[in-house]
């Protein structure tokens, strides 16, 4: 449906998007997950055919957007990351404006209005000015706006930046009833969990350069081996890391302080033998800590940094 | 369609800031209530005049030449048969006396009342019409030949012949000329009550005796008086043709034409104030052209201006009091003043955008406006103004609004006004060329996509 073909774009001398390609399929929930500045809102920006891009292609149903803008446009919805609405209008107000500006008028208007409305689940408080909304309030509304001419593909910038835990749940619940009723969705976020709950394609991004790609599972898969363990010992004998080593599936070992850190795959099985090692070389643990692999961890792994500061 | 949503929304932002409403059209309705009863003495002396109307006067006669003939009539002219010597020895000493120049020039002319009104000058007949031309005189006015003999007649003797003064008048000048016509009339028929009287009294004198010609001396006199009660006459014309401007009237046209600026300041502020909230970022996405939301802005600021001169000329015509002339006349100013109000805030809009900042629609509201206020004479009228600023006040869009408005008020057809109009009208146009030439650098939306693709092929 979405095909982005080695997009570049810099501003100056920041290359904000350095040569990015990825694939989006019909009824794909397509994560574009990396932390502030990896140049999410700039693709985002050039699919919606907001910016030209430096260079690079980008094809929706195997056509170049860059000649079909107008047909593109109609059948994109873009939430931006910012809330782009109008504070002194109403709810109401600012929902048939943005359907006029996409070409809705009169009964059809008000018929998406009402059925918009629902799926925000504002109808309540849509005669009230926005700047008297909640932050969650805001963000579904800037949802809502985006969805008035029914498009067949939904961008979303981060749309839950900055709202209690409440309304992000029921944001993403949103978006997964949208994307059950058809709608491709491409979601840009830094939070792990947003993505890994609703996503089934994941691209993690950094510094404009996609750094690793592919379905839930296969992210998984990758990062599997990436179980980290810490062990805490009672005394430090400097011989320790070499004898976990030779523990079958343990990657790496090393110490740091009173603490040993490994990584290795299938961390269940590996526990009893650790702690085997461990009294076998005279010492006792006093904790003993397991890192499951996510995504933070392959992040963390692929770029050496945290997602979030 | 979308274009009108665009309007409506824009319409209803502005409206639903309390800040901006209150500037834009609390605070003028305050102001011109306020100066309209602060500064109403010195306005009370009335009449607005730029200043007195000009006019040439050309002389077809000679004067001793007339006086020589006058003298000559009297002694052998047909109506001295009917009279013993001793009268016409007498009426040849009252005639002495009598100087239809010095009436016409000194007495009537040079009154307090007429000199406010019309400056004359004396000149050639071939002058006059230079002078008319050029508009350096609104009218002249011509004495015939043989005045001061057929005036001397009219008023020393019982016979009446006939005296046409000329008036003629610069189309351009139509105020003028009924100004001038009027007091011209005003004269003649001064003149002839006078004429009347005195013939009653040598018709009596004939009948009677030369005893009672002693009173011609009274008569003279009476011309003087006559004058005098004549400036009634002229005032009651004047309210007719050209009303005075109160200072209610100015300042509410004052106030207005310099608060609609703030129009254009809102408006000049809405470009970048979208592009900051990112709607106007949304609106490209959702595939309005930046030329198309630009023009919503043109005609927003024109609504808003064309409200704002809607609600002021209501409230100052209802509770002020202001007359403000033909309803028509008026329209035609105030579309003019809001169509270049209009281009101004386009323009400042584009300029703005372009910039990334709101330097210059701040420096327009805090500095700009005001020096377009005082050149434009919104705070006190230009005349009291320095020449310089004087000559200045043409070049600010307030002062061409103010200027129209004065005159359509005091009774001057739109032919009086239409440089100023048109002189709006072009300075909205220019602006709007300016806008959308400071916009058109912009650009890095996808329309210039296929150059960047060139350049990687
Ligand atoms: N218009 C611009 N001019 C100059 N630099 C820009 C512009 N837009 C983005 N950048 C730069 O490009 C880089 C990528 O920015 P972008 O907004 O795409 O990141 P992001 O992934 O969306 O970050 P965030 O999570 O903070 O939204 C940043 O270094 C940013 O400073
Ligand atoms: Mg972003």
């Amino acid at each position: 449906m979405l095909k982005v073909e080695n997009l570049y774009k810099s501003f100056g001398k920041i290359n904000a998007v350095d040569g990015v390609s990825f694939e989006v399929k019909k009824g794909d929930v397509f994560g574009l997950l990396g932390p502030n500045g990896a140049g999410k809102s700039t693709t985002i920006s050039m699919i919606s055919t907001l910016l030209a891009p430096s260079a690079g292609e980008i094809l929706y149903d195997g056509k170049s957007i860059f000649d079909n803008q107008k047909s593109v446009r109609q059948r994109l919805g873009v939430v931006p990351q910012e809330i782009a609405l109008y504070p002194t209008l109403s709810g109401y107000e600012n929902l048939r404006f943005w359907g006029s500006i996409y070409g809705l008028k009169g009964d059809l208007l008000k018929k998406r209005i009402d059925e918009v409305s629902d799926i925000i689940e504002l109808n309540g408080r849509l005669k009230d000015r926005v700047d008297k909304y909640s932050g969650g309030m805001k963000r579904r509304l800037n949802i809502g706006a985006a969805l008035l001419h029914t498009p067949e593909m939904l961008i979303m910038d981060e749309p839950t930046v900055g709202i209690d835990p409440q309304s992000r749940n029921h944001i993403l619940d949103t978006v997964l009833r949208l994307n059950k009723q058809g709608i491709t969705i491409i979601y840009t976020s830094h939070y792990m969990e947003e993505v890994e709950y609703l996503c089934n394609k994941v691209c993690i991004m950094d510094e404009g350069k996609i750094i690793a790609s592919g379905s839930q599972d296969e992210l998984v898969e990758m990062i599997r081996e990436k179980t980290q363990i810490n062990v805490r010992l009672n005394r430090m004998d400097s011989l320790i890391a070499e004898k976990l080593k030779e523990i079958n599936g343990v990657s790496d070992a090393r110490i740091s302080d009173d603490t040993v850190v490994l990584h290795g795959e299938n961390a269940d099985t590996l526990l009893a033998e650790i702690a085997l090692k461990v009294s076998e070389g005279g010492m006792f643990i006093k904790s003993i800590d397991v890192k499951k692999p996510n995504l933070e961890a392959v992040f963390l792994h692929l770029t050496g940094k945290a997602l979030r500061d | 369609m979308k274009m009108l949503s665009i309007i409506i929304k824009d319409l209803k932002t502005i409206l639903s800031d309390k800040h901006a409403v209150a500037i834009i059209i609390i605070m003028p309705l305050i102001l011109m209530t306020i100066l309209s009863f602060a500064l109403k003495s010195s306005f009370s002396d009335g009449d607005y005049f730029d200043e007195s109307v000009k006019i040439a006067v050309v002389k077809l006669y000679n004067g001793d030449e007339d006086s020589r003939m006058f003298d000559e009539t009297l002694r052998n002219g047909i109506f001295s048969k009917n009279m013993g010597e001793e009268t016409i020895n007498e009426l040849g000493d009252s005639s002495r006396d009598v100087d239809p120049e010095r009436i016409f020039f000194e007495e009537f002319l040079g009154s307090d009342e007429v000199s406010k009104i019309i400056s004359y000058r004396i000149v050639d007949e071939k002058t006059a019409m230079e002078l008319l031309d050029k508009k350096e005189v609104s009218a002249v006015v011509t004495l015939p030949e043989k005045f001061v003999y057929d005036m001397k007649i009219n008023l020393v003797t019982p016979f009446r012949n006939n005296v046409d003064i000329k008036v003629e008048v610069h189309p351009d000048k139509s105020i003028e000329g009924v100004v001038v016509k009027s007091v011209m009339e005003a004269y003649s028929s001064a003149m002839s009550s006078v004429i009347i009287g005195k013939n009653v009294i040598i018709e009596e004198a004939m009948a009677n005796g030369v005893g009672e010609l002693k009173n011609l001396d009274d008569v003279m006199e009476e011309v003087t008086s006559v004058i005098e009660d004549m400036n009634i006459e002229i005032k009651d014309v004047l309210v007719e043709g050209r009303k005075s401007i109160t200072s209610a009237d100015y300042y509410a046209a004052a106030m207005m034409s310099m608060f609609i600026l703030f129009s254009a300041g809102h408006g000049g502020r809405m470009l970048l104030e979208e592009k900051e909230n990112k709607t106007y970022q949304r609106m490209i996405i959702a595939g309005t052209s930046r030329f198309g939301i630009l023009s919503g802005k043109f005609v927003v600021v024109f609504l808003l201006s064309s409200i704002q001169i809607t609600i002021m000329t209501i409230y100052s015509h209802f509770v002020l009091k202001v007359q403000w002339g033909s309803i028509i006349n008026t329209a035609i100013i105030s579309a003019a003043a809001a169509f270049a109000v209009a281009g101004l805030g386009t323009f400042i809009a584009s300029a703005t955008f372009k910039a990334g900042n709101f330097k210059l629609a701040n420096t327009f509201e805090s500095a700009i406006i005001q020096i377009m206020a005082l050149l434009g004479g919104s705070f006190f009228p230009v005349d009291v103004m320095p020449e310089v600023i004087q000559n200045l006040s043409f070049l600010s869009l307030n002062g061409l609004a103010l200027k129209s408005y004065l005159k359509v008020m005091s009774g001057y057809g739109l032919n009086d006004v239409i440089k100023s109009v048109a002189a709006l009208g072009l300075i909205g146009l220019v602006f709007l060329i300016l806008s959308v030439a400071v916009l058109r650098g912009k650009e890095e939306h996808y329309v210039k996509h296929n150059k960047v693709k060139a350049v990687k092929a």
